[in-house]
């Protein structure tokens, strides 16, 4: 690995894995840097979790960056549905996030780890439903 | 060489960054210039995701410009040729005049940043970003256009300012300079330099096109967040630009916390009355 490519490593490392802060960075702006990129993160996964996001109101950035500081984002998708699972598991996950978590829950097989992957009997139900479309057309 | 002839590729007027969420109001402005989409949401190969929601603005002849933000070309690691392929294919699915990425690495060590993160202005870095930029542009048929990025930290081993920075890397890639007044401001007020001073320095004969981003305050620093309003220091900045070197094309971008459709029309007639452009709206 090349000098540079180590040192964006580690600064990766610091931003978004609870790494070290690298020497001679400004640790004010590396932290200002992390944060923004938390409120990143909390805006697009608003965007795939909507009920999550909207029943914490204007706690959801806070709430979202409690949960998501210093872990690595794994694309909005699965960094919701892991905060959802966490929160449920809590016992604090309010009743309009709760069913979306369900509704995902009913059509996706999530691991906790890799890409969600459809469910069988929901991947059926899509075949089925185009099948109809091209019989009936 | 042809690019340096005519370096906004063919693009006039107002644009817009297109969002799925404001699609109905791109669609419905009239005298729209053109538009840009992130190449990374789209999937120029699949029928099903594909181009489809660009099909109504490609058919009226509004030009549409990929705009990446994940292929990394300051990654000291190279950038993934799944990804240049991509791009360039985003290129000839919508009959693009010229594609846009950033001066920026976005991974390292295996770990996604989530965003743009700021190389170090040094000469090992301009070797990485010269060697990335050639590699994406020999899969190209148009020209790539480079955006400087907002960034809230400078990395301690810096031997270039920004302006030296870019118009080194635009001289030995031969790529064109797409503008981002609000980074300009948002990295200017940061580092205690005047806006203008270094607009001035900028290589504007390079500009292909200009941003134009909302942002706030957070902390004592300016946050170029895509989800707040324009600022009157940004639409400032962009009379500014004016003055120096009328920009041809000028766009929008706004990623979220969308206003009513009334607010951002009248935020495309301000940046068109600015920059002494046609209202598009």
């Amino acid at each position: 690995m090349s000098d540079l490519a180590a040192r964006q490593a580690a600064l990766v490392e610091a931003l978004v894995a609870g790494g070290p802060d690298p020497a001679g960075f400004d640790p004010a702006r590396l932290d200002a840097t992390r944060k923004a990129l938390l409120r990143k993160r909390a805006g697009e996964t608003a965007k795939h979790w909507p009920l999550l996001a909207a029943s914490h109101g204007n706690r959801w950035r806070a709430t979202f960056a409690a949960h998501a500081a210093g872990h690595e984002g794994h694309g909005a998708l699965r960094d919701g549905w892991d905060l959802a699972r966490a929160l449920r598991a809590a016992g604090t996950l309010p009743t309009g996030a709760a069913r979306e978590l369900a509704d995902r829950e009913a059509g996706w097989h999530y691991g906790g780890a890799g890409a969600p992957r459809r469910r069988l009997r929901a991947r059926v139900r899509t075949l089925a439903a185009s099948a109809r479309r091209r019989l009936l057309d | 060489m042809a690019a340096a002839a005519d370096p906004a590729a063919g693009l006039a007027g107002v644009g817009i960054g297109w969002r799925p969420e404001i699609a109905g109001l791109v669609d419905g402005l009239p005298g729209l210039g053109f538009c840009e989409i992130v190449a990374e949401s789209i999937a120029p190969a699949a029928s099903s995701r594909g181009v489809t929601p660009l099909r109504g603005l490609r058919d009226r002849g509004v030009p549409v410009i990929p705009h990446g933000v994940r292929l990394g070309l300051g990654d000291a690691g190279g950038v993934d040729a799944g990804r240049v392929a991509h791009l360039a294919a985003c290129a000839v699915a919508v009959d693009a005049p010229l594609v846009s990425e950033h001066v920026a690495f976005v991974r390292g060590g295996g770990r996604e940043a989530g965003h743009l993160l700021p190389v170090p202005r040094s000469r090992e870095a301009l070797d990485v970003l010269t060697r990335n930029v050639r590699r994406m542009q020999a899969e190209l048929d148009v020209p790539l256009a480079l955006e400087p990025i907002a960034a809230l930290l400078d990395w301690p081993d810096d031997e270039l300012d920004e302006p030296d920075f870019l118009t080194e890397l635009l001289d030995r890639t031969g790529a064109l300079l797409l503008l981002d007044v609000a980074n300009t401001y948002a990295n200017a007020i940061n580092r205690g330099q005047d806006p203008a001073a270094v607009l001035d320095r900028m290589p504007l004969d390079r500009v292909a096109y200009v941003h134009v981003a909302g942002g706030a305050e957070h902390d004592g620093l300016y946050h170029d967040t895509h989800t707040d309003p324009v600022p009157d220091p940004v639409l400032r900045l962009l009379d500014e630009l004016r003055d120096r070197a009328r920009p041809p094309a000028v766009m929008l971008e706004r990623d979220g916390r969308f206003p009513p459709a009334a607010e951002l029309r009248a935020e495309l007639d301000a940046i068109a009355d600015g920059t002494g452009l046609a209202r598009v709206t």
